[in-house]
Order: structure tokens, then sequence, then C-alpha cells
């Protein structure tokens, strides 16, 4: 194939529309807006694990689509998730990333959050608990009962993650939205306590939606060096994209020869509960989750989207709480050694995304990027990606290929 | 239980506060420099621990957090208080300060209410 001049660069691919899309998704700022408007404060949104909270008064604060969240466990064990915002004159409440209000601080009480800067209080369930020099001030015209603080949607399920939504009234339930792709796993990781055991956060200059990509095809396994070289076989091929409601996909299981890897053993000691040594299952959520069940180890990654060209990615590794230290340390080996930042894989991942990052600014000419890849829905097939698009055409009411147009449905079915 | 020694005098200083584990029960002593006082621990306001919040001055105790205030030597209040504070019986004995715990005296603070019904999101 000869080189391109412009007309012929920017001319639609010989492919049906939905299965491509243009890279305006990806890096126009007003596309970026409306995708925090739009998707994330619609939608459930994983915030962090139970266990990151494990104590009554045991805190965690967050952001989804740029609104300070904090989420905290009550005295009654239930977590509740709240705006982090005084009601008073809309100052941050809590600055820590994470902590117990047990223990009163500087400025503050035991078992309340204080807003530092005027020394209003509130509850664990949210009520406002002081106003400093209430009658003073507001006479009754205001008082404590009107001032509680902004209460979010949250739900502890799927393996005891903290899922959290912003909209009063979402479209569906977190189990109408969640519960079918999570059928695979949820067996094992509802079997018993999970538990954090690793932690790390990237930010890197990327959309958030291409690395969802990468955790939605396997098609980029010709970048990962090791897993070309030594997984490439009929079971590997033989593992199938199967799309769900809502824009969710799986990748169905096949058994790992870890063994075959080079400095590798194989994981047949150890498993979760209910799950068969060597398996692995992975469950991509729209819009931006990936839940990765690898043999031994539970890999999480949850995306906040901080500009078009920019995504915090949270990493947690989960092991079973009740674990011995000894299957402990093997579940850590097991995840590191793929998932870690100084895994086998991770990097390669980052140097993909960070690549497509670079040639897509705001401004730059529109680019196709090709989904459409049909392999009878196996590995390699592109299904997954095209599902997700139609999703996200349906919420942004965009076509993900001509982004200034409405959308319509593909010509193709995304499945 | 009955009169317990707590510490010895010298223990806790003039216009300050001290607080001491009795058997299991936290005590807090006050030392107004010709008497002592024993209190509990906490501000019965909000929980704060007064050895680290509370100021002693001119007889009068005030919790630094939210400003409630009592009488040392009574416990009652003064400034922005809204609850009296509770006083165990406190006496000197060679040296030694001993307070009569009948039973740990506790203030009661607001239940948090429940509020965990669906109809909260119409």
């Amino acid at each position: 194939m000869p080189a391109r001049n412009q007309k012929q660069w920017m001319a639609d691919p010989n492919l049906q529309r939905g299965e491509w899309v243009d890279s305006r998704i990806y890096s126009d700022p007003e596309i970026f807006e409306e995708e925090l408007e739009k998707i994330f404060k619609k939608t459930w949104i994983p915030v962090c694990h139970e266990s990151e909270l494990s104590e009554p008064y045991d805190f965690r604060t967050t952001t989804i689509a740029r609104e300070p969240v904090i989420v905290a466990r009550g005295p009654d064990n239930t977590v509740r998730a709240f705006l982090n915002v005084c009601p008073h004159r809309g100052m941050m409440i809590e600055r820590r990333p994470a902590g117990s209000f047990l223990e009163g601080q500087p400025s503050g009480n035991p078992k309340r959050m204080t807003c530092m800067f005027h020394a209003w209080q509130f509850d664990m369930k949210g009520n406002c608990v002081y106003i400093s020099r209430e009658k003073e001030g507001y006479q009754d015209r205001l008082c404590k009962e009107n001032t509680g603080l902004r209460r979010l949607r949250c739900e502890v399920a799927m393996g005891g993650f903290v899922w959290v939504c912003l909209d009063d009234k979402p479209e569906c339930s977190l189990e109408e939205w969640a519960g079918k792709p999570f059928d695979c796993i949820r067996e094992s990781i509802d079997a018993e306590p999970l538990e954090v055991f690793h932690y790390h956060k990237a930010i890197i200059n990327t959309n958030y939606k291409l690395w969802h990509d990468t955790n939605s095809e396997f098609y980029h396994d010709f970048m990962h060096y090791h897993n070309r070289v030594t997984g490439f076989n009929d079971e590997y091929f033989a593992r199938k994209n199967i799309g769900f409601e809502h824009g969710h996909v799986n990748v169905t299981s096949f058994e790992v020869n870890y063994d075959e890897y080079e400095g590798f053993e194989s994981r047949e000691e150890l498993s979760f509960p209910k799950f068969p040594p060597n398996q692995w299952f992975m469950i991509d959520l729209f819009p931006g989750m990936n839940f990765n069940l690898r043999g031994s180890a539970l890999r999480c990654d949850i995306m906040t989207p901080l500009g078009p060209n920019k995504v915090m990615i949270e990493f947690r590794g989960l092991g079973v709480k009740a674990d011995t230290p000894e299957e402990r340390q093997t579940r850590i080996e097991h995840h590191n050694s793929i998932w870690g930042p100084f895994g086998r894989n991770l990097h390669e991942d980052l140097i993909g995304v960070t690549g497509q990052g670079a040639t897509m600014n705001d401004g730059s000419e529109p680019r196709r990027i090709l989904h459409g890849r049909h392999e009878d829905n196996y590995i390699h097939d592109e299904v997954g990606l095209r599902h997700y698009y139609d999703e996200w055409g349906k919420w942004m009411d965009r076509l993900p290929s001509d982004p200034m147009q409405k959308y319509t449905a593909p010509a193709v079915a995304a499945e | 239980m009955s009169w317990k020694r707590v510490c010895s005098a010298s223990e806790v200083a003039e216009k300050s506060l001290k607080q001491f584990d009795v058997e299991g029960v936290p005590v807090l002593i006050a030392n107004l420099g010709d008497e002592f006082r024993a209190y509990p621990p906490l501000c019965p306001h909000m929980e704060e621990r007064l050895e680290e919040s509370g100021i002693c001055e001119a007889g009068v105790l005030t919790c630094s957090k939210h400003l409630w205030q009592w009488d040392m030597r009574t416990g009652e209040m003064r400034g922005e208080a809204e609850k009296p504070l509770l006083l165990y019986e406190v006496k000197q004995d060679n040296g030694d300060v001993l307070v009569n715990i009948e039973k740990e005296l506790e203030y009661e603070y607001d239940e948090e209410t429940d509020d965990d019904d669906d109809s909260f999101w119409d």
C-alpha cells in the first residue's frame, strides 16, 4: 500500500461505520467536559474497597468527575458516601486521602467530620451536629437540622468494592448495572471477605478510554514480549469476548501455563475460593474499570479522568482477608510479577497508551482509530471496543466515528 | 469500688490537668493550687480529651475546641457550656490523691438518628 496524501488519509476507511472511531473523542476538551457530565456523574463508580476502611470511623476521600467525595464507615458499620463539601461556605471538609475520625484532629473532635474553616461538624451519617455560635448568628432562621451534608448513593458489593453514584436517581440499580458481567467470578470474590494488599497509582498522559481499550483487547499481546513468545497457543486463541448490556465486556477464562513463562513457576498451589487453579477471567466495565481475577490474585484498575489527555489509574491487588502470611506473600508475588509497577506487562501497556496520547492533541487532524477486527468474538476480535463505543455514543448522543453528529446505531451491530 | 489512690499530689502541676487510669476507670485530676478535683476525662460536649484540650485559668476550665467553660471547683457551667461537669469525690492522704469511685461517671452523647431508608432518595 502506497503512502497516502491528506485527502486519502482523511477519507473514511473501507470498513463499516461502528468499526472505527474518530480520535477527537480522545482529545476534544468539550467532549471531555461532556463525558464528565453525561457519563461519570450518572453511572456507578467503584471508589475503593471496603477493607481500606475496615474500622468504624475510617474514611477515604476521592473525586468523581472533579466532585470531591468522602466515604466513611459509621459506628453501625455501614459505609456511606457524601460530597466532601461544607454546606456553610463550600470548603472541602476533609483533606487527608484516608484516615480515621475516631481520634480528634487539632481542629475537630473525635467521631466527627469537622470543617476546620468555621468549625461546623457532621457525624458519620452526614447530620450536622455543631454550628459554632449557632443562635447568635442565625437566631432561629437556620439550624443544624437544615444543614446536613449532601449524601450520595453508595453500596458495598461485588467482592466488597465501594460503589458511589453522584446521581440520586441512577438509570438502574448497581445490581442491574454491573451484576451480570460479574457473574463469572462472583462466587469466588463473594465467598469470603477480601483485602487490598497492593495499591499504586499512576497519572499518565493519555485519554481514559485508551487505557480501557488496552484492557479490552488482547490483540496488543504482540506488544507484550513475554506473552507473545510464550503465551500464544490454542487455548489462548480459544477465549471469547462477551458483551453485556451497558457497554460491559467479559473475557472468558483459559488455563495459564505459568511454568512455560521464563522465570515463572506453576501457580496451581494457590487460587481464589471456589476458583480452579490458573484460571483467568476479566471484566471490563463501562466507562472505565477493570477487574481481573488471575488465579491467586484479583486486580482492579479504576480510572479517574483528569483531562482529555490525562488520567489517574489506581491499581489495587486483593487477596483473601483470612490469608496466612505465607498465602498472602504468594499472592503478592503472583500479583506483582505481572501487574506491579515492575511487573511483566504493565509498563508495556503504558508505552502503548502514552504513545497514542502523544499523537492526539486538541486540534490534531482527526485520526481514524480502527476497531474492525472480526474473529467470531475470539480473543483478537475487537468486538469489546465496538461494544464499548456504541454505549459511549448512546450516553453522549454523539457518533463515535464522527462526534459532531448525533448518535445513530452502527451499520454493523456492535456485537 | 470505693476510695482509690490515683497518684501522688506532686504528679499534677498547679493549674493543670492529668489523666490517670484507676483500675480501668479513666479519671482526670485537676490541681487547683489549694485543692484537687477529679472529673471523667472527656468533654461533655463532643468527647474531646480534656487533658489535651482543657485550659485551666483563674479557677475556670475551658475546652479549647468550642469554648465550653466550667467552674473547676463545682463543675458549674460558665460561658458557652450547655452541660455541667461531673465530679468524683476527692481527698488527699499522706501526699496522695484519692478518689471515691462508686461507678464510672460518663456523659450521654447525642445518638445518631437512623435515616437509612430508600425514600430518602425520592
